[in-house]
C-alpha cells in the first residue's frame, strides 16, 4: 500500500470541519455521560451548557461540511494531487465497483492483497456516509428532549413513535428517546473506535494529515 | 341576594372552608386553567350558583381498578370545596359508594344514559380489561367491555380519571394478561367517536377533575347540547390531556431544580444530602421525563407532593408508567426483549451499551493482532494488481 499523501486528500476547510466534530463529541460525550449518572456532584449545570452549546456546533458545522462537499475539491484517488468536487470522491466512485466482497476477505484476512480502492475502500466510505444520519440521529433525539423544543410536533412525533416502539402502544413518554439518545452516544463511540482503529492501523500518517496538514511519502 | 349566598357560604363553613379559603381556591383553579387572576370572581360566582344543584348527571364506571381514585376524589375524610364543586355533578352511578345495589343500581346507569343521552358524562376509573375477551372484569353477569359499549356511545364525553383509565395503567404493566388498555384506546378500535379527557396519575388527583368540571360545565366548555365545544378540544393535547395541567414537566417547576443544576444530588437515602433536600436524580426521580403540574397544585389539599415530601417522582403521570419508571430508584428504565425481562429483569441500557462498546474494541483488538501477525503494519500489503471480479471476468474472455 504505502500511499503516499498529498493535502488534496484533504483540504484545510475539511482539517477544520474535521477538528470541530472531533472537539464537538469529545465534549458531547463527556458531558453527556455526566447528565447521564453524575457520578460526582457540583458539575451538572456545566454539563447540561456545555451539551447544549456543543450540539449547535455540533449541526452547524456537519451542516457546513455537506455544503462544502458540493463545493471543495478534493484528491479523487489515493497517491494523487488529481482533485474533483469532494462530493464525488464521497458517493461511490468507478474503482469501488464490485469491491465490497473483497474488502470484507480483506479485513477477514480471506484475501491477502488490499483491495483496489477509490478515495476511500467501500467500507470506509459507507461508514463516512453513515456519520451523517447517525450525527442527525443524535440531534434529533436530543431535540425531542432539549425543553425548548420538545413539544414541537416535528420532534413531539418521533417522541411517539419511539414510545411505541419501546412499549407496544404507549403515548406520552420521554423515557425511551432519553434511552434512545443515550444509545446514539454508544453508535457514536463504537464508530468512532473502528474509524480510529482503522485510520491508524497501518502508519500515523493519515491522521498527521487530518489533524495537522502534515505531508507524507515521497513526494 | 342574602339568602342564598349564606347558604352556601353556611354550606362552605360547616366543612370548615372560609369565604377567604374558597376564593384563594378559586384563584388557583384560574390558574391552573391559564385564566387570570381576575377570573377568581366570575368562578366563585359560577361554583356558587350552581352548588347543590345537581346540575349536570353523570356516572363513573368502574373497569379494572382499585378504588383509589374514587378515594382521592372523594376524600372522604376531609369533605372541603373540591367535594362541594363535585356535587354539581349528579352523579346517579357509581358503584363504590352508591346506596343502590343489584338491579336497582343497575337501572340507575342505564336510566340516566337513556334519560340524558347525549347530555351526561361518563367518568371512567380504571383499566379496560379486554382479555380472555373481556372476561378478566365481569360485573353483573355482563363483561366491563359491554358496559363501555353500551354507555360510552351515548355520553357527551368521558373522563378518564387515572392512569389505569387513560392507557391502561400498572395493570399494562408487562407482560400485561389482562390485556389491559386505555379507554381512549379502546373506544378508538372500537369506532365510538365520544370525546375523551385524559387525566393521568395513579390515582388521579382531585384537583384536576375538579378543573375540568369547571371548565367543561360552568365555564362554557360542554355547550346546552351536550356538545363538547372547540374552545375545550383545543385545551386539550395529542393524548387528550389538558395541557394546562400536563404541558410541562415536574423537572421544570420542582423546587429542588437549583440543587440540580448547582450538581447537589441525594446518592443514598438516610445520607446528609437527602436531609438537605437535594436533588433526587440519581436515585430515580422521573421528574424530568414526566409532564404534569404536580409541583405547582400538589396533593392532599395542597399539602404536599411526592418530591416535596422526599420521593423521587416515579412517574405515574406517564403512559406505561410501570414500564417505563421502574426501578423506581433507578435512573433508568430497564430494557428486556419483548416482554421477557421487562418486569424486575431486564438490562440498564448502560450495560447493553457499554457490553456492545467493549464487544467491538475487543474485536478491534484481536484484529490488530492479527495485523500484526499478517505482517500488514507499517506499510501494509501490496495492493492487488487487478479486481478480483475483472480478474474473473478475464478468466472467462469476457470483456468489463
Ligand atoms: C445536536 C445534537 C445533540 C442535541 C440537541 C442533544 C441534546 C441533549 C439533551 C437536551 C439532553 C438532555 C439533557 C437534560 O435535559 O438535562 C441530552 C442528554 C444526553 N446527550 Fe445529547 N444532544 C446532542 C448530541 C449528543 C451527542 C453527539 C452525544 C454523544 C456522543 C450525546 C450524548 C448525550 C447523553 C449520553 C445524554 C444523557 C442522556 C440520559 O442518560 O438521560 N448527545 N442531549
Ligand atoms: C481520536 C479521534 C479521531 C481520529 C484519530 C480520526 C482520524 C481520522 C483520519 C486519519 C481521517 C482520514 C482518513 C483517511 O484519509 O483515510 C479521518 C477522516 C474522517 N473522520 Fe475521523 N478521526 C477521529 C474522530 C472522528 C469522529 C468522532 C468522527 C465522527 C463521528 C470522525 C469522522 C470522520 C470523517 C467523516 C472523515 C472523513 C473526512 C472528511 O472527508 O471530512 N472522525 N479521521
Ligand atoms: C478564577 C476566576 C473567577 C471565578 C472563580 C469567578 C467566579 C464567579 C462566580 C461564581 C460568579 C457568580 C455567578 C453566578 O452565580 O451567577 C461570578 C460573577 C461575575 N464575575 Fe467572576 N469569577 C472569576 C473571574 C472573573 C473575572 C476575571 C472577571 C472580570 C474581569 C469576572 C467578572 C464577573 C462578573 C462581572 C460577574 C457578575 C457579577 C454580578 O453582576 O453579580 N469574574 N464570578
Ligand atoms: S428532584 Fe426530580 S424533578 Fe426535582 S429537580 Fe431533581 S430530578 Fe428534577
Ligand atoms: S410527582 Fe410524579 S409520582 Fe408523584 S404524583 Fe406526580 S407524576 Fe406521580
Amino acid at each position: 500500500m504505502a500511499h503516499k499523501l498529498y493535502r488534496e486528500a484533504h483540504p484545510m476547510p475539511f482539517v477544520l470541519t474535521h477538528w470541530i466534530n472531533l472537539l464537538a463529541m469529545f465534549f458531547l460525550t463527556l458531558s453527556g455521560f455526566y447528565i447521564h449518572f453524575p457520578i460526582f456532584p457540583g458539575f451538572m449545570g456545566v454539563a447540561r451548557g456545555t451539551h447544549f452549546f456543543w450540539m449547535f456546533v455540533l449541526i452547524i458545522n456537519l451542516t457546513l461540511r455537506i455544503v462544502l462537499a458540493f463545493v471543495v475539491k478534493s484528491a479523487n484517488m489515493p497517491d494523487t494531487r488529481e482533485v474533483d468536487l469532494d462530493i464525488k470522491n464521497w458517493l461511490p466512485q468507478a474503482a469501488n465497483r464490485h469491491q465490497m466482497i473483497p474488502w470484507i476477505k480483506y479485513y477477514l484476512f480471506l484475501k491477502k492483497d488490499h483491495p483496489i480502492s477509490a478515495k476511500y475502500g467501500v467500507l470506509q466510505k459507507i461508514a463516512y456516509l453513515a456519520t451523517i444520519p447517525m450525527t442527525f440521529a443524535a440531534a434529533y433525539t436530543g431535540f425531542c428532549l432539549w425543553g425548548p423544543t420538545s413539544d414541537w410536533g416535528f420532534f413531539l412525533a418521533g417522541t411517539t413513535w419511539v414510545a411505541d416502539l419501546f412499549n407496544a402502544g404507549g403515548g406520552a413518554s420521554l423515557m425511551p428517546m432519553r434511552i434512545l439518545h443515550y444509545w446514539i452516544m454508544w453508535v457514536i463511540l463504537i464508530f468512532t473506535a473502528a474509524h480510529v482503529y482503522l485510520a491508524n492501523i497501518y502508519n500515523f500518517a493519515p491522521s498527521k494529515m487530518i489533524f495537522a496538514w502534515k505531508e507524507s511519502g515521497d513526494h | 341576594m342574602a339568602h342564598e349566598d349564606r347558604a352556601f357560604y353556611d354550606q362552605l363553613a360547616e366543612r370548615g372552608v372560609t369565604r377567604r379559603g374558597f376564593l384563594k381556591f378559586c384563584g388557583s383553579v384560574a390558574a391552573m386553567l391559564g385564566l387570570s387572576e381576575t377570573m377568581a370572581p366570575t368562578i366563585a360566582g359560577a361554583v356558587e350558583a350552581a352548588a347543590g344543584s345537581k346540575l349536570y348527571p353523570a356516572v363513573w364506571l368502574n373497569g379494572g381498578a382499585c378504588t383509589g381514585c374514587t378515594e382521592s376524589a372523594a376524600q372522604s375524610t376531609y369533605p372541603d370545596i373540591a367535594q362541594i364543586v363535585l356535587d354539581i355533578l349528579s352523579l346517579n352511578y357509581i358503584e363504590t359508594v352508591m346506596m343502590a345495589t343489584g338491579e336497582d343500581a343497575d337501572k340507575a346507569l342505564y336510566q340516566t344514559a337513556e334519560a340524558n343521552a347525549g347530555k351526561f358524562i361518563m367518568i371512567y376509573e380504571g383499566t379496560v380489561m379486554t382479555g380472555l375477551e373481556g372476561n378478566t372484569l365481569r360485573v353483573a353477569g355482563k363483561t366491563g367491555l359491554q358496559f363501555i359499549d353500551e354507555i360510552a356511545p351515548k355520553a357527551a364525553a368521558v373522563v378518564a380519571v387515572g392512569s389505569c383509565a387513560v392507557d391502561g395503567g400498572w395493570v399494562k404493566a408487562a407482560p400485561n394478561p389482562a390485556g389491559g388498555t386505555g379507554i381512549s384506546m379502546y373506544l378508538k378500535e372500537k369506532g365510538i367517536a365520544t370525546p375523551v379527557i385524559n387525566l393521568p396519575t395513579c390515582p388521579v388527583n382531585p384537583e384536576w377533575i375538579v378543573a375540568i368540571v369547571i371548565d367543561a360545565l360552568l365555564l362554557g366548555g360542554i355547550d346546552e347540547n351536550g356538545k363538547v365545544t372547540e374552545g375545550l378540544v383545543s385545551k386539550l393535547d395529542q393524548f387528550g390531556r389538558p395541557s394546562f395541567i400536563f404541558g410541562q414537566t415536574i423537572h421544570d417547576n420542582c423546587p429542588r431544580r437549583g440543587h440540580f443544576e448547582n450538581g447537589e444530588f441525594v446518592y443514598q437515602f438516610g445520607s446528609p444530602e437527602e436531609a438537605k433536600g437535594y436533588c433526587l436524580y440519581p436515585v430515580g426521580c422521573k421528574g424530568p421525563q414526566t409532564q404534569t403540574n404536580c409541583p405547582i397544585v400538589r396533593w392532599n389539599n395542597q399539602t404536599s407532593w411526592c418530591v416535596e415530601s422526599g420521593a423521587p417522582c416515579i412517574g405515574c403521570g406517564n403512559f406505561n408508567w410501570v414500564d417505563n419508571g421502574a426501578p423506581f430508584l433507578g435512573r433508568m428504565r430497564k430494557i428486556g426483549i419483548g416482554s421477557v425481562g421487562a418486569q424486575g429483569g431486564g438490562w440498564e441500557p448502560g450495560v447493553l451499551g457499554a457490553i456492545a462498546g467493549g464487544a467491538v474494541v475487543g474485536a478491534l483488538a484481536v484484529h490488530g493482532v492479527g495485523m500484526k501477525a499478517a505482517g500488514r503494519i507499517g506499510e501494509g500489503p501490496a495492493t492487488e494488481p487487478m479486481k478480483e471480479y475483472d480478474a474473473k471476468r478475464a478468466k472467462k474472455g469476457g470483456g468489463n
